[in-house]
């Protein structure tokens, strides 16, 4: 085992009564690591996630934190070096949002002034307006709100290692996207270990370093979105992936810049326009929007910078070529030698937490994935 | 309770606890005032020899009457609280059914046959009606207290839990604070219920404000039974007053 890896399931399973939901489940996590636990209600996704933190204890196998079994750490100083978020936050509905983030760090009995500082860093981390939300009570929050707070409430101890349950399932697409990308945002710069629970594999696709897909308790493929969009291992993996729909997903994870002609080639410009840093998908849906075979692509201050043709998304490279073991990748991010920009990004960013920083950290997944 | 006696009465929400006030003012008034009424009393009632109950002061009477409920309001607090709560632990969760079940008992047993019952061992007067008066008043409040408890969000106590609280964190900093109003208004049920139903304890020889009105039904007297009455009545309302003021208006 090394250092690196910073959550080690080894052959775990979970019984209750004669029902097992979680079936001899090995798992290793590395440290900075956005790993997804995809799969349909009752997979076990959520009862792996709660017995890192012991919600539930394990029935067989070991689960280790940094080398070290969870059975021999106190079950109350364990949760309280692992941030904790789930679909319904959970906010204490008698406690102002002020407090409510708190919580943990006065557990840990932090000084009040401390307390404070860490709130304040923490509402300014997340979006939240401090002299609007101090004083206000969970249940003036619309639900990103309420969810932003159940977030910074999971992040104000400074946890290595966050697990989310589904934190984003209750809210509408406008809302969950904001947060996703909210989510992308902080991990680049905070780079903290991730294990992130869903049932939707579109969330996963959008967020994942590593995809592990879950059915009947037992891991059925784990992989970056594109090892899995790419081959996905069995037809209940297809499925998830939306079946027909696989081909889009999988140029929605490629970016316009990466396939178009820069500006000066053959073609000429045409009527609507798509971004550089837009993807494959959404070129293709203005191409069937406005009937057209061909696209002028302009960078974000509307210059153009190249043109886009159907032909160049048939004829890109079919499969994107990453076939890098993701575990693998990840364990770069802390090795000096690496030149993959993407993960530079997230470690200077994670060393000077700094919103200046924010312009050199990639900001979507797609942009992550492609400079690494 | 009485608005003097607290610091910064300048401060003192005076219109909040008008209705208190008023209430007490009235049964202060009544106590001084009572004993001077044989006239109106007589006149109400002119069959009777003697028109104002005298055996014992009515202050005397008052203060014993209190005293009974609020050793028994005390005991059953203590116990239907901490009962309810155990019950709702993990470790006592078997136990849920009996205890619910023992509380709606108590309450559908009439008082008067707990009295008879429990004269043969406790003997004569405070110590039946206080048994009573806590086996009377424990529903409301271990009924209050587990719905109060039982009201927390679930996830809400997952939260609590996966932040790393101990589980008497959880209780005393999530689930009673949530549960209090609840509670609160458990024990106010069986407060106002106590002091009404200690007047019986007159029955077994216990010093209550139900000596008149036993007294007046023995001897025919309906001015004594009026005195009492009317005395225990307004004693309710004023204690009920005070609950009513300290459960928390909803914002």
């Amino acid at each position: 085992m090394t250092e690196q890896v910073r959550i080690e399931l080894k052959n775990v399973s979970k019984r209750f009564g004669g029902d097992t939901a979680v079936d001899d489940l090995s798992l290793a996590i590395a440290t900075g690591e956005l790993c997804v636990l995809v799969g349909t209600s009752g997979c076990g996704k959520s009862t792996t996630l709660r017995m890192i933190n012991r919600l539930i204890e394990h029935s067989d196998g070991e689960i280790h934190i940094d080398g070290q079994p969870i059975r021999e750490i106190n079950e109350q100083a364990l949760r309280r070096r692992i941030g904790y978020a789930i679909q319904s936050t959970g906010l204490f509905p008698h406690w102002t949002v002020a407090r409510n983030i708190g919580l943990v760090p006065r557990l840990l009995k932090w000084p009040a002034e401390r307390i404070e500082k860490r709130t304040r860093e923490l509402m300014a981390l997340l979006g939240l307006k401090e002299s609007e939300f101090n004083g206000k009570y969970p249940h003036q929050l619309s639900g990103g709100q309420a969810q932003r707070v159940g977030v910074a409430r999971a992040l104000a101890a400074d946890p290595d290692i966050l697990l989310m349950d589904e934190p984003f399932g209750a809210l509408d697409p406008i809302t969950r996207e904001a947060l996703q990308d909210e989510l992308l945002r902080l991990q680049a710069r905070l780079s903290k270990t991730i294990v992130f629970v869903t049932h939707d594999m579109e969330e996963a696709l959008k967020l994942a370093d590593r995809i592990v897909v879950m059915n009947r308790g037992q891991i059925v493929q784990q992989g970056s979105p594109k090892e899995l969009l790419s081959a996905p291992a069995d037809a209940f993996v297809e499925s998830l992936l939306g079946g027909r729909d696989r081909g889009l997903k999988q140029a929605g994870l490629i970016r316009v810049r990466d396939v178009m002609h820069p500006t000066g080639a053959r073609r000429q410009t045409t009527a609507a326009a798509v971004g550089a840093d837009d993807d494959l998908r959404q070129a293709l849906s203005v191409m069937l929007l406005h009937r057209l075979s061909s696209l002028t692509v302009v960078d974000e201050r509307d210059r153009t910078v190249g043109t886009l043709g159907v032909d160049d998304i048939m004829q890109r490279k079919s499969v994107p070529a990453d076939k890098t073991d993701k575990v693998q990748t990840s364990l770069e991010a802390s090795d000096d030698a690496t030149d993959a920009p993407g993960t530079d990004a997230r470690k200077g960013d994670a060393v000077d937490a700094d919103a200046a920083d924010n312009d050199t950290a990639p900001a979507t997944p797609q942009e992550r994935r492609d400079e690494r | 309770m009485s608005a003097e006696t607290l610091p910064g009465v300048s401060e003192f929400p005076w219109r909040r606890w008008a209705a208190p006030f008023a209430w007490f003012s009235a049964l202060a008034g009544l106590l001084i005032v009572m004993p001077h009424l044989g006239p109106l009393f007589a006149a109400i009632d002119p069959e009777a020899r003697e028109p104002i109950y005298r055996r014992d002061a009515f202050v005397d009477l008052l203060t014993n009457h209190l005293l009974l409920v609020a050793v028994a309001s005390t005991i059953a607090i203590v116990c239907g609280v901490s009962a309810a709560i155990m019950v709702t632990r993990p470790w006592g969760r078997d136990f849920l059914p009996l205890v619910s079940q023992l509380a709606s008992i108590g309450q559908t047993f009439p008082p008067v046959a707990v009295l008879a019952l429990a004269v043969p061992w406790l003997g004569f007067g405070g110590l039946p009606t206080v048994v009573a008066l806590v086996l009377y008043g424990l529903l409301p409040i271990v009924r209050n207290t587990l719905v109060g408890i039982g009201e927390v969000d679930p996830a809400t106590r997952e939260a609590a839990r996966g932040m790393g609280m101990s589980p008497s964190q959880v209780l005393f900093q999530l689930e009673l604070p949530l549960a209090a109003p609840i509670i609160l208004a458990g024990i106010r049920t069986s407060v106002t219920v106590g002091i009404a139903t200690a007047a019986i304890g007159s029955t077994i020889g216990a010093k209550t404000l139900g000596d008149p009105i036993i007294a007046g039904i023995i001897n025919g007297n309906t001015a004594y039974i009026l005195q009492g009455a009317i005395l225990i009545g307004v004693l309710a309302l004023s204690i009920d007053s005070v609950f009513a003021r300290l459960l928390p208006s909803r914002h």
